[in-house]
């Protein structure tokens, strides 16, 4: 305990006697004033003069550096370093980067308003007010309400506080004491003890990351990183055409796909089809050109696709007289090796399942153009 | 109490003596003759659609403000008590609302596209025309949605008039019970509003939200609309006792829904632009083209923009001047809002031309005159309610 005073601390028994205080105090100007109530008393930060509190204007600035970090962050990311086309959407389409930006917003909004009234304007984290070790605070957290004039860093008239605080009708008045300046084992020293331990880790964890890094003279688990071997797709000075990445040898052929055997259009038309023409050929047939081949050839195979055609080429109508005469072989090579605009469906559908489509197309010629003895 | 004495004084129905009304009755009549002209001078579909447009604007505005007091009455709210009248006379509006929705319902065939014989050919039409859209029970619909908003305004308002003569708090009982009928009711009418008369115009287009979008700017308007006249009645000495407080919160509510229907109305906007589907996206295409994007972004500036960091400082919300301010801004964006519901389903380019004013003119005018008018209902404060008191002394 230090022989100077914090504060001059004067008691009233109603929030009536304390606001009618407040302004004759405040008038003789000896210190900053601080009242201490049991609950929130309406007018009191009024007749205070309390100043607004900065924090609305650091949340709205906050919000809006996040608002606008959010959207330069995803503008440069995914419009200018790496333009990504998401669903035909042009990458600087500013309507999806909005809920991230407003997300973003909240967060800076809301890590401001709660760590800025905690650290910055209640100068968090400190363990005991003044105030919390006098003889009053046991009353004012029951049903008394607390006035104190509090030193404003220099000496404070602790007898015109005193004069002060009994004319205006509080009683009894006391003297709070300044705490005596932190000890080495005091839970202030211990705090900022552990604040400058985590510190210090974080400060040697970033410039071993760093210095790793930028100045390798000590690399790590050495024997991992220089092995013999090279890196996909980097170049290498080994082979003659620079690529690390070998092709395969010519005629290599993977496990379970054998080669495509046609050379030509002309050879595959006389390819006949193996497959019978029963119910379960045809269902997946029909199953697989629903899912590959209508979207653009249309339900009917009448070239009317179920997608708006958004690519330009018309795709080919089914029911012409053209594909009606082609061979069974015809189709199965242009599904299998595509054909103008059309491109090889090989990847999707197996050869077995190439030849139960071109059943059902059949089978859909066959329904719009009906010869008379299918009417019997 | 005295100032509840005070209150019950003014009861006695006080001549306005306030001039411009008679400026208002004649800009009223001689918009009147515009309407008349455009009846006879231009296309049907416009002046239908200028019709529909006051007709939206009357009851979302009535409704909202009806909203707005029979949630005090949901939620038991004190602070809002000394407005409460002024909400219900702006709630007066739905009866001319269901004054102009009636000759409307003789226009279905000339606005609405489902009730032409070709649409039984619209592959997303055709399917809802035997169930739900056609002109029999379309018409029904709206009796409907017609005699339950009177019924919702003479109950609210009809019981809360008599409170004042009987001071009998079981009248505030009768209406705690009756506020959560009226949610239920308001829900069910609004959205038929929305997906009736206004997604109507669309027949094909679908959108879940669309209603609580319609709900978002009604709530808006009445609130703006309540806010107007509080303001209004607080500069002529007419709400003793009512303070920065009360105002302070009807500037956090508008607040609060301006954030709101932005969000309900870019959620709506992004879903469908996103899935790029076309039986839903076709809507936003029609209003991408011809001058509609411009009139979006105005709306998008005048419904959330500018009033947002007008109302964002904390000691602005209890401004009279901003807040009256704000909340015609409010109301007009409300206005726009409509505009860019019903027009752009209309016309590839943006319309607005003599018609458009001389409804503007006839129907805004009105608009002022009737809530002038309204402010002759009963007293200005609620006097006989219980709460009022308690709502006087609300501080924050």
């Amino acid at each position: 305990m230090s022989d100077k005073a914090f504060a001059v601390l004067g008691l009233f028994d109603s929030p009536d006697g304390l606001l009618a205080a407040i302004p004759r105090v405040r008038a003789l100007g000896l210190g900053r004033l601080e009242a201490y109530t049991p609950y929130p008393v309406h007018g009191v930060e009024k007749a205070l003069g309390l100043k607004k509190s900065p924090l609305a204007g650091m949340v709205l600035v906050m919000g809006l550096v996040g608002a606008l970090s959010a959207f330069l962050f995803q503008f440069w990311a995914t419009g200018i370093d790496y333009p990504i086309v998401v669903g035909g959407k042009s990458p600087l389409a500013w309507q999806a980067y909005i809920p991230i930006v407003f997300e973003v917003m909240v967060l800076f909004a809301t890590f401001t308003a709660g760590l800025g009234m905690l650290l910055l304007l209640n100068r968090l984290p400190f363990y005991g007010h003044p105030v919390l070790s006098s003889r009053a605070i046991a009353a004012v957290t029951r049903d008394r309400f607390a006035l104190a004039v509090e030193a404003l860093g220099e000496e404070l008239d602790v007898q015109a506080a005193r004069r002060a605080l009994e004319e205006a009708g509080a009683s009894p008045v006391e003297v709070v004491p300044l705490p005596a300046p932190d000890g080495p084992y005091s839970p202030n020293a211990l705090l900022r003890g552990l604040l400058a331990v985590a510190a210090s880790c974080l400060a040697a964890g970033l410039l071993t990351y760093w210095g790793i890094k930028l100045m390798p003279v000590l690399p790590p688990m050495v024997h991992m990183e220089d092995q013999p071997r090279v890196n996909a797709q980097a170049p290498s000075a080994f082979f003659a055409d620079g690529h690390a990445m070998r092709l395969p040898a010519p005629g290599t052929v993977a496990r379970g796909f054998l080669p495509y055997g046609p050379a030509s259009r002309e050879e595959a038309a006389a390819l006949p089809n193996p497959l019978p023409r029963n119910a379960a050929v045809l269902a997946l047939g029909k199953a697989r050109y629903g899912t590959f081949c209508a979207v653009c050839h249309g339900p009917l195979g009448d070239g009317v696709p179920t997608l708006t055609a958004a690519y330009g080429a018309k795709p080919a109508n089914l029911q012409s007289r053209t594909v009606r005469e082609y061979p069974d072989g015809v189709i199965f090579d242009v599904i299998t090796r595509g054909k103008n605009a059309m491109p090889s469906y090989a990847w999707a559908l197996t050869e077995e399942e190439r030849w139960a489509v071109v059943h059902y197309v059949r089978v859909l010629e066959r329904a719009q153009n009906a010869r008379d003895e299918d009417l019997k | 109490m005295s100032e509840i004495e005070a209150g019950r004084g003014a009861v006695a129905p006080v001549k306005s003596q306030e001039g411009g009304e008679g400026l208002l009755a004649a800009l009223a009549l001689a918009g009147g003759a515009g309407v008349l002209a455009a009846f006879f001078g231009a296309p049907a579909v416009r002046f239908w659609a200028n019709a529909l447009l006051w007709f939206c604007f009357y009851a979302t505005v009535g409704l909202g403000a009806l909203f707005l007091a029979a949630l005090e009455h949901l939620v038991g709210a004190r602070w809002s008590v000394p407005l409460r009248r002024v909400a219900e006379r702006a709630g007066s509006l739905v009866l001319l609302a269901v004054l102009l929705g009636l000759p409307l319902l003789f226009s279905l065939s000339v606005l609405y596209p489902w009730t032409r014989p070709e649409a039984r050919h619209e592959p997303f039409v055709s399917g809802k025309l035997d169930g739900w859209l056609n002109v029999p029970f379309f018409t029904a619909r709206a009796l409907a949605t017609f005699a339950l908003w009177g019924l919702a305004f003479a109950v609210l308002a009809g019981l809360s008039l008599r409170q004042d003569r009987t001071a009998d708090p079981r009248l505030t009982l009768r209406l705690r019970r009756f506020a959560p009928a009226f949610m239920a009711l308001y829900a069910v009418t609004v959205t038929l509003l929305a997906f009736d008369w206004l997604g109507g115009l669309e027949p094909a287009w679908y959108s879940d939200i669309f209603g609580v979008y319609v709900f978002a700017g009604s709530f808006l308007a009445g609130l703006s609309a309540t806010a107007l006249g509080t303001v209004r009645l607080l500069s002529r000495g007419r709400l003793p006792g009512v303070e920065r407080d009360h105002l302070y919160n009807l500037g956090g509510f508008l607040f609060a829904f301006l954030v709101f229907w932005s969000y309900i109305g870019f959620a709506q906007y992004l879903l469908m632009w996103y899935a790029n589907l076309p039986e839903e996206v076709f809507y936003y295409a029609d209003r991408a083209q011809g001058g509609w994007p411009w009139v979006m972004a105005a709306l998008a500036l005048l419904h959330f923009v500018l009033p947002f960091f007008a109302l964002l400082p904390r000691d602005r919300k209890g401004d009279p001047t901003l807040l009256r301010r704000a909340a015609a801004l409010v109301l007009v964006a409300h206005l726009l809002d409509l505009y860019g519901l019903i027009f752009p389903s209309l016309s590839k380019t943006v319309v607005f031309s003599w018609p458009e004013a001389a409804f503007a003119l006839a129907f805004g005018s009105l608009f002022c005159l009737w809530m002038r008018r309204a402010q002759s209902l009963g007293a200005d404060m609620p006097v006989g309610d219980p709460f009022l008191r308690d709502g006087l002394e609300f501080r924050l």
